[in-house]
């Protein structure tokens, strides 16, 4: 290692500690007692440091208290939408990619077309839709708008037409039907996509605000995202500090983690959604 | 009826021109049910300051993210164990909701509470109303969302930054030209398809945004950070006026379109 390059690394750990330091403080605020922080936020080295330290705020929050009801929706709603992108994304990827039937570019077009249309266009629409049909508040009224996503369709698209046609027409001599042929060999090869596509859609419905605020009104189908605003609003009078910054944490931790296991998937998809939508 | 007069005046448009011009305006008017709002005024008073605000909170984050994003991607581009856990570092922030982010920044900036004020304290400072105060609230909520948003920036610019051969840089070396000269005659002219595409991108994102003033500020003081798609939801949720809120997403459509066609523009001409 040359000294260039140690001296570059030293120079980028400022800024990495400062960007951090938001972060490392909620960590920190929601391990200590409630009564030293009404006093004030800064003990030890600006509050940075948990020192006094307590895991009470912790415990309180499982023991009573909604965000543990919020999180297991938000992981009803992150998993079924994950669910249901990949269902919807792999075959309509795969059929446009690959099949032959009547209008197929209308089609491809008017699914991608929806690229171009951000959600806050839609959302009024798709509030009067649901209430229509009076499914506000529930679970599926908070999978089912996020099912179609024109950026997996898309993604999808671009995979299979990268697959070679050998191995599909080898697969048809054999007899083998298309349905088959999705199943057994198209999936499995897809695998990789399905993941960066799986991992990015589980990250949207967890951290997805505004649809939840419109759609679930009443607090038993709040999200945690959802469930967290509706504790910062009025975080001073009720439950103190360390407890709304401990929900904080525990909202953040399956996408951290999430995120730190899968990261080169994240980044896969980011980057291909970004620079070819 | 006035606004066909003027031009009849102006542009000395024919009298039949004139008159076919009023009636089609009349017909506007009473077809489709176009009439003044309450007040006898023909706009709504608060819309063009939100779009205002959205504009000038994009102009402030959009810059902030582009610029900084595209020095760390600079910085970063190595393929090293440090430089990759480094990346990690301030990709973080960007995998957080946007509940958690305002959570952590609104008790950042608070005056009694926050770490800023505490530090500010700590110099012999007297500490900033960040949120409540007129001339700042629009700058923390720009400060947050630099923070928040930076990543997907910086991994675009990564991923641009691996396409330049590394021939170039040989060549500008051998021409005298490395770090700073580097970057700026070699590094930049390079990238300024990804940089366009990161421009567009950011200003669509943040074109949308709703959770930092909704959730930090509320859209005040005095309107100062009320932006675009929170006025929608307020005319639409609490004030029950679905058509009217609508009417204000057709011109973020609009907007929003115009951006996304040269998005995609822009994304094809690497493919053609």
């Amino acid at each position: 290692m040359n000294r260039g390059y140690v001296w570059l690394v030293t120079l980028l750990a400022i800024p990495a500690f400062l960007w951090l330091v938001p972060t490392i403080w909620m960590v920190s605020l929601s391990f200590q007692p409630n009564e030293v922080l009404a006093r004030t936020t800064s003990t030890t080295a600006f509050g940075l440091l948990p020192i006094p330290f307590t895991a009470e705020n912790y415990t309180a929050l499982f023991s009573f208290g909604q965000t543990p009801w919020w999180f297991l929706n938000s992981i009803i709603v992150a998993v079924g939408m994950t669910l249901g992108v990949l269902a919807v994304s792999t075959t309509a990827g795969y059929a446009l990619a690959r099949l032959e039937f009547p209008h197929k570019t209308p089609i491809t077009v008017l699914c991608l077309i929806g690229l171009m249309v951000p959600e806050q266009a839609v959302f009024i629409p798709l509030y009067t839709m649901f209430a229509d049909l009076g499914w506000h508040n529930s679970y599926h009224a908070l999978i089912l708008p996020r099912m179609a996503v024109p950026i997996g369709v898309f993604l999808m698209i671009q995979f299979f037409k990268a697959i070679p046609q050998d191995i599909e027409e080898a697969a048809r001599l054999d007899g083998v039907g298309w349905l088959q042929i999705f199943w057994y060999i198209m999936l499995p090869l897809a695998r990789p996509a399905m993941m960066a596509l799986a991992i990015l859609t589980f990250l949207y419905a967890w951290n997805d605000y505004l649809w939840p605020l419109v759609s679930a009104q009443q607090r038993e189908y709040f999200t945690i995202t959802l469930g967290l605003a509706s504790l910062q609003s009025n975080f001073a009078q009720s439950e103190g500090l360390g407890r709304v910054m401990a929900s904080g944490v525990i909202a953040s931790l399956p996408v951290v983690i999430l995120f730190l296991i899968f990261q080169r998937y994240v980044v896969q998809a980011m980057t291909a959604g970004g620079t070819k939508g | 009826m006035l606004a066909s007069l003027y031009l009849g005046k102006t542009r000395r448009l024919s009298r039949f021109n004139a008159i076919a011009l009023g009636i089609v305006s009349a017909l506007l008017v009473v077809l489709p049910g176009f009439h003044p709002g309450e007040g006898g005024r023909w706009y709504d008073r608060r819309f063009w300051p939100t779009v205002g605000n959205t504009i000038l909170f994009v102009a402030f984050a959009v810059p902030g993210v582009t610029i900084s994003a595209l020095l760390l991607a600079a910085a970063l581009n190595r393929e090293t164990r440090a430089m990759g856990v480094l990346r990690t570092l301030f990709f973080l922030s960007q995998v957080l909701s946007v509940t958690v982010v305002t959570l952590i920044w609104q008790i950042m900036f608070s005056p009694r509470q926050g770490l800023i004020a505490n530090i500010t304290n700590a110099l012999g400072g007297t500490p900033v109303t960040w949120l409540t105060d007129d001339q700042f609230a629009m700058a923390a909520i720009v400060i947050t969302t630099v923070w928040w948003s930076l990543g997907i920036a910086m991994i675009l610019f990564l991923a641009g930054l691996q396409d330049i051969s590394k021939d170039i840089y040989e060549a500008a070396a051998l021409d005298n030209a490395k770090g700073w000269r580097a970057f700026w005659y070699v590094t930049l002219p390079n990238l300024t398809r990804t940089t366009t595409l990161v421009v567009v991108l950011q200003i669509i994102l943040h074109f949308q945004v709703f959770g930092q003033s909704h959730l930090m500020t509320q859209g005040g003081p005095n309107d100062t950070t009320q932006v675009l798609v929170r006025y929608i939801y307020q005319t639409g949720f609490r004030g029950s006026e679905l058509g009217r809120a609508s009417a204000m997403v057709v011109f973020l459509f609009f907007v929003m379109g115009a951006f996304s066609a040269i998005q995609f523009i822009v994304g094809r001409e690497k493919n053609a």
